[in-house]
């Protein structure tokens, strides 16, 4: 095995004190430390340090940390969200229940509706189609009495119906 | 900074790990899934930021501030890496700033007193003695000034290596950095502790 201090590889040497090396590279650092002092006085020195380390114990947390994260994180929700919360359980419930009603009365209403009206016609279109073959007759004959009148009336005496 | 964050993860991760799928939960609007998150990483996260600003009050408000971030980001939320990676890059940060502003020096009131510190209580026959006691503080004092000593990211980085028992590459990640350069600032970082506090042996 090559040095690891040597190779740049200081790494494998925290590890080595750590113990945190796999079981053949352990196996290999065993035996380089024992030909190789630097090493050697590296992991032991590392060793202490790592106990060392070790009686950092950690902090006591306060017991309101979550209470006080949670206050803070209420600050931040937006007025209306805070405004409609207490609202959430009837919307929860309610608009299931709605959207299921709205659901019956549309299938009540598309199943019962009524057969198709005829549109009525307009006023106009029902006055020509109410017009009766003699009417249209009469009609003719008025215009062509009114034809054969404005022939019999001369050029010069003055306008013609 | 958490959206950035978020972005500048890169690779994505080739599967979600438990707490990426919770804080995905979140995003959906899931608070069940915050409360688990914040009860699994809380601790973790104020001894990380506790032995890098070495101010109890100071450590949680920054911790505060962690888990607020983590909640406001909840919606622009991607598991691109793993979420501890994503949340010590948060504490981090945040620490490095407050070191760099100096905010734990101003407060008056220190709560880094000694009852962390303290072994837990024993059987009355096992409780150390007061010469123990003093020796353990003493002892306790030296290997904080000696972490205090090193630059920020050194500290940050042992830390995370010795404390939170990060992998290089999730180190390399949270502070930005390759993995050999991680590898290089720790051992700098361990070589300035062995001369401090190799005579405890």
């Amino acid at each position: 095995m090559n040095c690891p201090l040597e190779a740049g590889n200081e790494g494998i040497l925290l590890d080595y004190a750590a113990g945190k090396l796999k079981a053949d590279v352990l196996t290999q650092m065993d035996r380089h430390t024992e030909s190789c002092s630097a090493c050697s006085q590296f992991a032991g020195t590392q060793a202490t340090v790592w106990q060392a380390l070790d009686n950092w114990g950690p902090a006591e947390v306060s017991m309101d940390f979550d209470r006080r994260l949670y206050a803070r994180i209420e600050q931040d929700v937006s007025w209306w969200t805070r405004l409609m919360r207490p609202l959430n359980p009837l919307f929860r419930h309610s608009i299931p229940l709605a959207a299921s009603a709205g659901v019956v009365v549309m299938a009540g209403l598309l199943l019962n509706r009524p057969p198709a009206v005829p549109v009525a016609p307009s006023p106009q279109s029902a006055q020509v189609e109410a017009l009766q073959p003699d009417q249209l007759e009469s009609a003719l004959d008025d215009m062509e009495m009114l034809r054969q009148f404005n022939q019999l009336i001369p050029d010069n005496a003055g306008p013609k119906m | 900074m958490s959206d950035r964050v978020n972005k500048d993860m890169g690779g994505l991760a080739a599967t979600l790990d438990f707490d990426a799928e919770l804080m995905l939960r979140v995003k959906e609007g899931d608070g069940a899934s915050f409360a688990i998150l914040l009860e699994k990483h809380r601790l973790p996260v104020i001894h990380f930021l506790y032995r890098m600003v070495q101010n109890q009050a100071v450590a949680e408000e920054l911790a505060q501030e962690v888990f607020l971030r983590v909640y406001r980001s909840r919606g622009s939320y991607e598991a691109t890496a793993k979420f501890t990676t994503w949340l010590f890059r948060i504490a981090t940060h945040l620490a490095l700033n407050s070191l760099r502003d100096g905010k734990h020096r101003r407060l008056e009131e220190r709560l880094d007193d000694d009852s962390a510190e303290t072994p837990a209580r024993q059987v009355s026959d096992q409780r150390p003695t007061v010469e123990q006691r003093m020796l353990h503080q003493s002892r306790l004092e030296e290997i904080r000034r000696a972490v205090a000593t090193l630059p920020e990211k050194q500290r940050a980085a042992v830390l995370m290596h010795k404390y939170e028992e990060m992998e290089y590459s999730q180190i390399a990640k949270v502070l930005n950095c390759s993995e050999s350069a991680i590898k290089s600032l720790l051992f700098r970082a361990y070589e300035t502790l062995r001369a401090r506090l190799a005579h405890m042996a």
